[in-house]
């Protein structure tokens, strides 16, 4: 190859020339692509900081704005201290349902996993099978039958009906208990050695040495519920016990298309902590994903 | 027997959830789909009256149509999507670009749905809408984006591609990173271009993520509920009505419980068939490697 150059220099530096226009003409289309993405992608989110910064008043108006114009804090005081709703409430609400939810999933899913994983009796390898099949069964196949159990619990609106059926997870299970495989049984058996009962080994050994795997479930199902929508549309009644996202998709029902500057404060407030957690905690949560592909 | 006991213990938690909340409902929509039931009376056979109802349901096979339609267009191009993002985002940059564009493009998947799909409405409104603005601006035509049964499901279409290719992007930017480097050093040493080092070497290394990547994008987009909810209720008329808001009206605004759980299990056993016929495909086009 060299050789060959060698002996023909000005057709060397004739491909040379179009090897570099072809690289160029590469790296162009493919940042052309990111940035246009990108832009698409982040644009409706200036704009809904952008309009809900605007006078109510102006927030129809065109051409729209895609960063902060004008400084109108007040509609975020007015969606904070509308006297109608109890808008804190709303965040209250989906914050407790959120907690209670993750911590019980990571209670019920290391415990299961560790069983899973470290323990020997009959049937585990058939309920673990169990565990697995019920991945193909996701909740929006069941919410029928789910609300009718609901109901005949007596626990339509309120908030037990979203965390009761959320306290554990298949997926979370089995994401845990391949965490607790990688764990060197020698550390185990030095404890059993001395003396340490199962529930040491569970708290004191295995726990400490997944935390990537737990806080990735924890990631998770906080989102899920947080975000979750179809579970309080079906169970939730009253004002005072909506969540988040269905306070404010009912809240832009009911203060009409009029005050869309407030309906996007709104969006807003609920957008923020999941920004900010973001912006700290970017390269956790996209290890997380990695960690936890499966999750749809 | 110390070990069994702890063992039973450990996943007791979890097992009687499970049960509860996952076993018993599936076992009562067996039950269910034989009742009539509305939920203020009491239920009482029906025989198979809602299982024979399925075949004459001539908005299930239009909602069905609509689903299937929704389910491919939105697999195809959130992970086409995601897969080239990935492409994109893992080529060197400095690292502070890498972090901009990783959070503009990730952002919207962290969000919740429904606020989301609130904002689309007021972005794709057909008078005064922003996005027809922009289009106006380049000498385009407005597009009736919701109102008009043709371009509703285009919306809705382009609304899940918007808020989950970010989410596809990562987990195929994890298949990527776990290429080894040394292969396209090799690569570039044998001469090969960049082309080719993405079709022989990116490609088929990336296809175990590919396979999991359109598995939860199809059981994702067959359940997809909030989206449609939101942006356009179902309509124009049931233009964008995919299945789960279908059941969702059959239980809840026509109060036809059973009828409503004979419509799940349809939707139940098209998505088991999916996941198992992926797998079995998988093996002809996935190298594990």
């Amino acid at each position: 190859m060299s050789m060959l150059q060698d002996a023909s220099p000005h057709l060397s530096r004739i491909s040379r020339f179009f090897q570099t226009f072809r690289v160029f003409l590469g790296e162009t289309v493919i940042w052309t692509f990111l940035i246009v993405m990108a832009i698409i992608e982040f644009a409706p989110i200036s704009w809904i900081l952008a309009t809900s910064l605007r006078n109510p008043s102006e927030s129809f108006k065109l051409p729209p704005d895609f960063w902060p114009t004008s400084f109108h804090w007040q509609n975020y005081l007015a969606v904070i201290n509308s006297p109608q709703i109890n808008f804190l409430l709303f965040f209250w609400n989906s914050l407790k349902i959120a907690l209670i939810t993750t911590l019980a999933q990571l209670l019920t899913c290391s415990m299961a996993a560790f069983s899973f994983a470290r323990l020997r009796y009959p049937g585990r390898d058939l309920i673990f099978f169990l565990f697995l099949s019920s991945l193909m069964v996701p909740a929006t196949v069941i919410m029928i039958p789910t609300f009718i159990l609901i109901r005949m619990l007596g626990l339509l609106d309120s908030h037990w009906a979203l965390i009761l059926p959320a306290t554990t997870s298949a997926f979370g299970v089995f994401l845990l208990r391949q965490a607790f495989m990688g764990i060197p049984s020698e550390l185990f058996d030095a404890a059993k050695i001395d003396g340490a009962g199962y529930w040491r080994m569970y708290w004191q050994i295995a726990l400490p040495l997944v935390g990537p795997a737990l806080s990735a479930l924890a990631i998770f199902t906080f989102l899920g519920s947080w975000n979750n929508f179809l579970g309080p549309i079906l169970y939730l009644r009253s004002w005072d016990n909506y969540t988040f996202p269905i306070a404010i998709v009912m809240l832009s029902g009911y203060m009409g298309t009029g005050n869309r500057a407030h309906v996007l404060a709104a969006v807003m407030i609920s957008i923020l902590p999941v920004l900010l957690f973001f912006l700290m905690a970017q390269r956790f949560v996209i290890r997380g994903i990695a960690v936890t592909g499966l999750k749809g | 027997m110390q070990e069994i006991v702890a063992g039973y213990l450990f996943i007791a938690p979890a097992f009687i959830s499970l049960f509860i909340f996952l076993v018993v409902p599936i076992l009562a929509s067996f039950v269910l789909v034989f009742m009539r039931y509305d939920v203020l009376s009491p239920p009482s056979w029906n025989g198979f009256e809602n299982l024979s109802q399925l075949s004459r349901d001539g908005r299930l096979q239009q909602v069905y149509w609509n689903t299937f339609r929704f389910v491919v267009f939105a697999t195809f191009f959130n992970n086409l999507l995601g897969l080239l993002l990935a492409m994109g985002v893992n080529r060197a940059m400095p690292s502070i670009i890498k972090y901009l564009l990783r959070t503009a493009l990730f952002f919207p998947v962290l969000t919740t749905t429904a606020s989301l799909a609130l904002v689309w409405n007021f972005l794709l409104t057909q008078d005064r809408g922003v996005v027809n603005y922009l289009l106006q601006q380049v000498g385009l035509p407005p597009v009736p984006w919701l109102s008009s049964s043709s371009w509703a499901m285009v919306s809705v279409v382009m609304f899940d591609v918007w808020r989950a290719c970010g989410f596809l992007m990562v987990i195929y930017l994890a298949g990527l990173q776990a290429i080894p480097e040394v292969l396209y050093e090799a690569a570039a040493i044998d001469g090969a271009s960049q082309l080719q080092r993405v079709r022989y070497i990116t490609l088929p290394l990336i296809s175990p993520t590919a396979f999991f990547a359109i598995i939860i994008s199809i059981i994702g987009a067959a359940q997809v509920f909030d989206n449609v909810w939101v942006l356009t209720g179902g309509g124009p008329g049931d233009a964008t009505r995919l299945i789960v808001l279908y059941v969702y009206e059959i239980g809840f605004k026509r109060f036809e419980m059973g009828y409503a759980a004979a419509v799940s299990l349809t939707l139940f056993a098209i998505l088991v068939v999916l996941t198992l016929l992926q797998f079995r495909l998988s093996r002809r086009w996935v190298h594990y490697d």
